[in-house]
């Protein structure tokens, strides 16, 4: 069983890279809004026509500082 | 350009996704046929032996995993990472790659399989200039997807995406790992691991394929198209994290399960049991998340069809995945192990889990890859649905009991201690069950028929896009 | 969905008041709107592409009110000194700029795609992220593009409010304090599943399969992961318990501490010497579960800290302050925090004051309805005090500043709801107190345990110490009340019901009677058209009339006319407002008045109206033209909330100042029958005393200063609406919400919260008095002590969380 030598110090290297790989997701605040991305995903506007940003782009116009 | 998301390869794929199951799943039911009548392919002459059930067997585990499979999983990841990260893929140019460099493998396979080159590992019998040739595309994917995540215009990402993510970088690692061999010739080389060693590497890689290339790979596309068909968000987001942190994990220790009586300590076949067993809580909290998503929206299931697949899906993945730990309990597997039953439950999972969700997401995302409202027939899908789900079910059945009988008739023995039946008695006993699993999986492999011609009706009346805006780009 | 009813408005599914002429363009079709507000936010989503807002959403939006802030106002936020509190400036020049907003509106997902997609429309706004758990949004942009006021002033044109507020208070602290649990969590969930991987085989393995070299393998493996679950996960309870010893005291940190180090310390002489025992395993399953309880009582706990926050938000950013006053009126924009006592500000119309002071100059109303419930503005002049956060109605107030910052009564509110979540109940204490002798108990016990076996087996003198250490469940004893108690508060406030003392929930779950002031508590406490006497001409032109009158008023009783009278379509000219008397002004070249009786000059016939209305005449030259009279309504869940009450077995009794007949009349209305009307204060504390004698626990639901004596004397005092008892030490629970229905709510949840604190004390004590034998005895060794012990704290916090989730029905 001396692949043991190897899978063992193995498995310590995946652990830290879980470790590591879980605590960026904390850092980077992944698990801040547990509810919004659910939803964001059924908001993704999936109508191929660029016509609706042509109309966006007048719209800023209307919106710029006044 | 950046303003637009890459359907091209999304499209690619998705369309070969049709192709490779048609493929896979046709030399998979000879392959059935074969069990029934052993000599019907002699009549072929010069061109049996590349036909015989040996050569293609791999062949049918290659294209239905890595072909179909494959191709589904690299259809939808593209397409779920681009549109749930709002930007484009990092490169084209790569994704074209990807593309034309997993065909090739694709191709390679469907000729040196036949032809008999093998490395004799099972799941990865591929030879090493083609192991080579998998890890530099996947690489290239690898690259492709974590490149689309790191330009995100979102500052979440999507749970879906770490699933993908685990995945892609999970069978890079075992397929590089358990790939390891020394060329002798161009067509031949030997594994760099020797005898045990070489079991268990071998099994680490063939459990751990299954569990992050046809488990959770499957996963990232139910926390996208399911959420997307049904028009609610996923049950619970909170859910999804956990199950995918907590599946994840504990996937890495049931390998043992798969060496169940053999020269493995036996505190490591009992350990892979535990783990096994306790699978079972992420892979069913799993579930519930999938299918109550449709919580309070019911009814839609009895109008849309593709729903009814992902969810059907769903049901096949909790039924595997409860069935998968009960045989990986010592005395169940004493009984199941070496039988049909086996292969009852992977097809339970391929057909029933794997093949459906993949089918009932490409319904979803064929008409907007054509810029067509919906599929040119639901009428038609709804007949696929039917035709797969009872082709799943008398396949399953059918190999239940067989598994069942043989390991029962295995096991008998006669009061002096000799055995009741000889081997070649429970080979016969296995005829009509053989014969209703050809009828199931020639009804599921019509059925993908049905789906070919309905996919070819709904491109010819659409027009692929190009255009697909990107709604946060327009920021300025 | 609703867009299709030709009758509810298309933006916020309102019935459209019949004549009303707003339309909103929608795929080539004229779709009705109830007023110019909704109109405008409509249309403005249409025309910026954003129109599958409609299409998306899954609840509607509440009527936009045509916007009343005046974009001046928003102005004072591009200010450098009033950014300085909430913004975060980069770049070179300081021009990429980041800040936190909080946005009101928001009701379903849809809201925030739409306030997304909006925000990341503006030409210059870098990045816009809304976080719909919180409905706060955190927006970055160029400010040589685009100033903070622009992107505010977006955000109000498509109906919603944003504002910023200042993220460093306890928001940030709860974020880190979190962001901490969770990390401690991983790695404590990490560290114990990968040792179980190692310990389980060591358990399995029969005798002679596993050799000893892969068993020291698996141990060093262990050691390696488990040390930063102690040194990391587990610190907070070895500073815990540290603090403890500092104080003498004996907290249930001190045997977590003991048992953790204890099972560490020897396992790595086990690791290292090969012979002995170790219990890598159980040390981290222990932590893991002790802190998955802690993080799910946090959880709980920050939900109802956050109804405390948004009292904050209620002082302005910033003040118009007079320099030179009152030599010169030179006006000079500062951030309110730069106030100090003895500047003079100038607050317009519709402006809240930035900190406490008295009037210096100027004649106006008052809302402080935040502060006292009292719907009817009061009036200030010259030396009248003013209170920061409350809101000026009328005409421009020079006021003397002379309280800032937390001297104000604003702080002191918010200091008293901080106050209160930190106060610990009386059960809670007790149950602390006890804790703290068990575990004095269980020391000594442990030690006599350690003792005895040295003596008779030194071999297993340590690791059934251990056991004992381990096994037995303080935390259970001490988590039993105070868990189920966080869960019920989190999920009370989710209903509205912000408990401000820690008994509150205790004594609500044993209340016998409820006692109830009318005005503002079963009324809504604000004006509405109750009933009209027409004279002249007919009921629409009349309240037409009215209406064009009080366009620009912002007194409640000119609100309640503008609400019954609909849509505006005539326009008044010279228009003349008289502080606390009425208004006159020309329509169509005719002179009108509006206002009080004596202000009419007329008054109607005596009998015509019931008692207690406020009477608002319209006259033109040639007399009155119609009456209306203006009252409380009884509030719309009211009925049902008297019934449930009633159902729960509590009596009802209803005590108010008003006069005796409206009391009845209402009491008959809701079906009470010990009703008593035109009581002073101190009748109904005499009431409430008899009602004590009589052994009853009095609930006493108000709404007024008038009703603090009561308040005091009661039981368990609940205030009626926002922020109004807040300002009074004397009321226990607020209610938040507008539904009075969720006081019989509350009573539910108190109830089944002092069910689930009793199942709880009732198992820790069950557990405690079977595993702590058990462990002495050496039944039990220190992993299935940590699972055991881990378990039982599970199961309390579990059970508390079931709280938590029960529904408001």
């Amino acid at each position: 069983m001396d692949i043991l030598y190897l899978l063992i110090p193995l498995s310590l290297v995946f652990v830290a890279i879980i470790a590591i790989v879980f605590l960026w997701a904390v850092k980077s605040g992944q698990f801040e809004d547990m509810e919004g991305p659910a939803h964001r995903i059924l908001m993704d506007d999936e109508s191929p026509s660029p016509a609706s940003k042509i109309l966006s782009s007048e719209q800023q116009n209307d919106i710029s500082p006044r | 350009m950046e303003a637009t998301y890459n359907y091209k390869v999304v499209r690619q794929f998705a369309i070969m996704t049709i192709v490779w199951g048609i493929v896979g799943m046709l030399v998979g039911v000879i392959l059935a046929a074969q069990l029934i009548w052993p000599t019907m392919t002699e009549a072929l002459g010069p061109l049996a032996p590349y036909l015989s059930y040996g050569r293609i067997r791999p062949l049918h585990t290659n294209a239905v995993i890595f072909a179909f499979g494959g191709s589904a999983l690299f259809a939808t990841s593209l397409y779920v990472v681009q549109r749930t990260c709002q930007t484009r893929v990092l490169s084209d140019g790569l994704a074209s790659f990807v593309f034309w460099g997993w065909q090739l493998v694709i191709l390679l396979a469907a000729i040196t399989l036949p032809m008999g080159f093998t490395s004799s590992k099972e799941y990865a019998e591929l030879e090493w200039p083609i192991d080579i040739l998998i890890a530099v595309v996947w690489v290239a994917y690898g690259v492709l997807f974590f490149g689309t995540i790191m330009k995100r215009k979102t500052q979440h990402i999507y749970v879906a995406n770490w699933f993908f993510g685990a995945y892609i970088v999970t069978i890079a690692l075992l397929h590089i790992v358990n790939s390891a061999e020394l060329p002798v010739t161009l067509t031949k080389s030997y594994s760099a691991y020797a005898g045990v060693h070489d079991a268990m590497v071998q099994w680490w890689y063939g459990h751990n394929a299954v569990g992050f290339f046809l488990t959770t790979a499957f996963l990232g596309m139910m926390y996208y198209f399911i959420p997307k068909q049904a028009g609610r968000p996923i049950f619970s987001y909170r859910l999804s994290i956990v199950h995918f942190w907590a599946l994840n994990f504990i996937y890495m220790w049931a390998g043992p399960h798969h060496l169940m009586y053999t020269a493995l300590p036996d505190w490591a076949q009992s350990l892979g049991m535990v783990f096994s067993l306790m699978l079972l809580a992420p892979s069913w909290g799993g579930m519930m998340n999938g299918i109550m998503t449709l919580s309070g929206a019911w009814h839609k299931l009895r109008t849309d069809p593709i729903l009814k697949f992902l969810i059907t899906a769903m049901s096949f993945y909790g039924m595997s995945t409860f069935e998968g730990p009960m045989m990986s309990v010592k005395t169940v597997n004493a009984l199941s192990h070496y039988t049909e039953w086996t292969i009852g439950h992977v097809h339970s999972g391929a057909l029933g889990w794997v093949a459906m969700i993949s089918i009932g997401s490409l319904y979803h995302l064929i008409p907007r890859l054509f810029g067509r409202e919906e599929m040119f027939s639901v009428k038609l899908i709804n007949t696929h649905f039917w035709m797969s789900t009872i082709g799943v079910v008398l396949y399953i059945v059918a190999l239940w009991i067989a598994g069942v009988a043989q390991g029962l008739m295995w096991r008998a023995t006669n009061s002096d201690g000799t055995l009741t039946y000889s081997f070649a008695q429970s080979v016969n006993a296995m005829y009509p069950f053989y014969t209703i699993r050809l009828i199931g999986g020639a009804l599921f492999f019509a059925g993908m028929l049905l789906m070919a011609y309905n996919v070819w009706k709904t491109i010819a009346a659409g027009k692929a896009v190009n255009d697909a805006r990107i709604p946060q780009a327009v920021a300025a | 969905m609703t867009e299709s009813n030709p009758e509810a408005c298309f933006h916020c599914g309102e019935p459209v008041p019949s004549g009303a002429k707003y339309f909103i363009l929608y795929q080539g079709g004229n779709q009705p709107a109830c007023c110019i507000g909704c109109q405008a936010v409509g249309q403005t989503i249409i025309d910026s592409g954003n129109a599958d807002y409609y299409r998306l959403r899954t609840d509607l939006p509440k009527t936009a009110e045509a916007a009343l802030e005046e974009l001046k106002n928003l102005k004072l936020y591009d200010l450098p000194e009033v950014q300085g509190s909430f913004v975060k400036s980069e770049g070179a020049d300081g021009q990429i700029r980041e800040a936190n907003l909080i946005l009101e509106g928001i009701v379903c997902a849809a809201c925030v795609w739409l306030n997304e997609r909006h925000l990341h429309q503006l030409p210059g706004v870098l990045a816009a992220d809304i976080n719909f758990s919180t409905r706060r949004a955190r927006v970055r942009w160029d400010d040589s593009r685009i100033h903070l006021s622009d992107i505010l002033k977006s955000v109000q044109d498509i109906g919603y409010l944003a504002y910023p507020f200042d993220a460093g208070r306890q928001e940030e602290l709860f974020r880190k304090e979190r962001e901490t649990a969770i990390r401690r969590l991983a790695i404590a969930g990490l560290g114990m599943m990968q040792v179980m991987m190692y310990a389980v085989p060591a358990y399995m393995a029969e005798e002679g399969t596993m050799t000893p070299d892969i068993e020291a393998l698996m141990r060093f493996a262990s050691l390696i992961l488990t040390t930063p679950v102690v040194f990391f996960s587990a610190w907070p309870f070895f500073q815990g318990a540290w603090r403890d010893l500092k104080l003498k005291r004996a907290g249930m940190d001190v045997p977590v501490a003991l048992g953790v180090g204890a099972a560490y310390t020897a396992s790595i002489y086990g690791t290292f010497i090969g012979s002995s025992e170790v219990y890598f395993d159980a040390v981290t399953m222990f932590v893991f579960f002790l802190l998955t309880g802690r993080f799910l009582e946090m959880s709980a706990r920050k939900q109802s800290a956050e109804a405390a926050e948004s009292l904050i938000k209620l002082i302005p950013a910033a003040a118009m302050r007079l320099p030179g006053y009152p030599a010169t009126r030179e006006e000079e924009m500062v951030a309110a925090v730069k106030l100090m006592a003895g500047d003079h500000v100038l607050i317009g119309p519709g402006e809240s004051f930035p900190a406490d002071g008295s009037v210096v100059e100027g004649y106006s109303s008052v809302d402080e309805s935040l502060l006292t419930g009292e719907s009817m503005p009061v009036t200030k002049h010259a030396a009248s005090l003013v209170i920061g956060g409350t809101i000026n109605l009328e005409s421009p107030l020079v006021v003397k500043v002379e309280k800032v910052g937390s001297d104000t009564v604003l702080s002191s509110i918010v200091r008293l709801l901080d106050r209160a979540l930190a106060e610990k109940p009386r059960l809670a204490q007790i149950a602390d107190r006890v804790a703290g002798w068990f575990v004095l108990m269980l020391l000594l016990v442990a030690a006599s345990v350690a003792g005895i076996w040295y003596w008779v087996d030194p071999t297993k003198a340590f690791w059934i110490t251990v056991s004992v250490l381990v096994v037995s469940c303080p935390c259970a004893l001490a988590l039993a009340t105070p868990a189920a108690l966080t869960a019920a508060l989190g999920r009370l406030t989710r209903l509205g019901l912000l408990s401000t003392r820690g008994h509150a929930l205790e004594t609500l779950a044993h209340a016998t009677d409820f006692v109830f002031d009318k005005t503002g508590t079963l009324t809504t406490g604000q004006f509405s058209l109750l009933d009209m006497e027409v004279l002249r001409t007919d009921r629409a032109n009349v309240l037409a009339l009215a209406q064009a009158l009080e366009q620009g008023a912002t007194h409640p009783l000119a609100s309640a006319l503008r609400e019954a009278a609909g849509p505006a379509d005539l326009a008044a000219d010279n228009l003349i407002y008289i502080p606390g008397r009425g208004v006159t002004g020309q329509i169509g070249g005719q002179t009108y008045r509006l206002g009080a009786p004596e202000f009419i000059g007329a008054a109607p016939s005596p009998a015509r109206f019931r008692v207690g209305v406020s009477l608002v005449g319209l006259a033109d030259d040639s007399g009155v033209l119609a009456w209306f009279a203006l009252g409380d309504a009884p509030r719309l869940q009211a009925h049902q909330l008297i019934d449930e009450l009633k159902g729960l077995g509590v009596r009802i009794h209803l005590y108010s100042g008003d006069r005796d007949e409206n009391v009845q009349a209402l009491a008959r209305e809701l079906g009470i029958d010990d009703a008593r009307g035109g009581m002073l204060p101190q009748d109904k504390l005499d009431a409430v005393k008899v009602l004590q004698k009589a052994g009853s626990i009095v609930a006493m639901t108000g709404d007024g200063v008038n009703d603090a004596p009561v308040l005091a004397q009661a039981q368990v005092s609940i205030a009626v609406d926002q922020g109004a008892e807040a300002a009074q030490a004397a009321a226990d629970m607020v209610l938040l919400s507008t539904e009075i229905g969720r006081l019989a709510d509350g009573v539910k949840l108190a109830r089944k919260t002092q069910g689930v604190i009793r199942q709880n004390l009732a198992w820790s004590v069950v557990y405690n008095v079977f595993a702590i034998p058990a462990a002495a005895l050496g039944y039990v060794t220190p992993w299935m002590a940590g699972i055991g012990m881990s378990l039982s704290s599970l199961l309390v916090v579990l059970n508390a969380m079931r709280l938590s989730r029960i529904s408001k029905n």
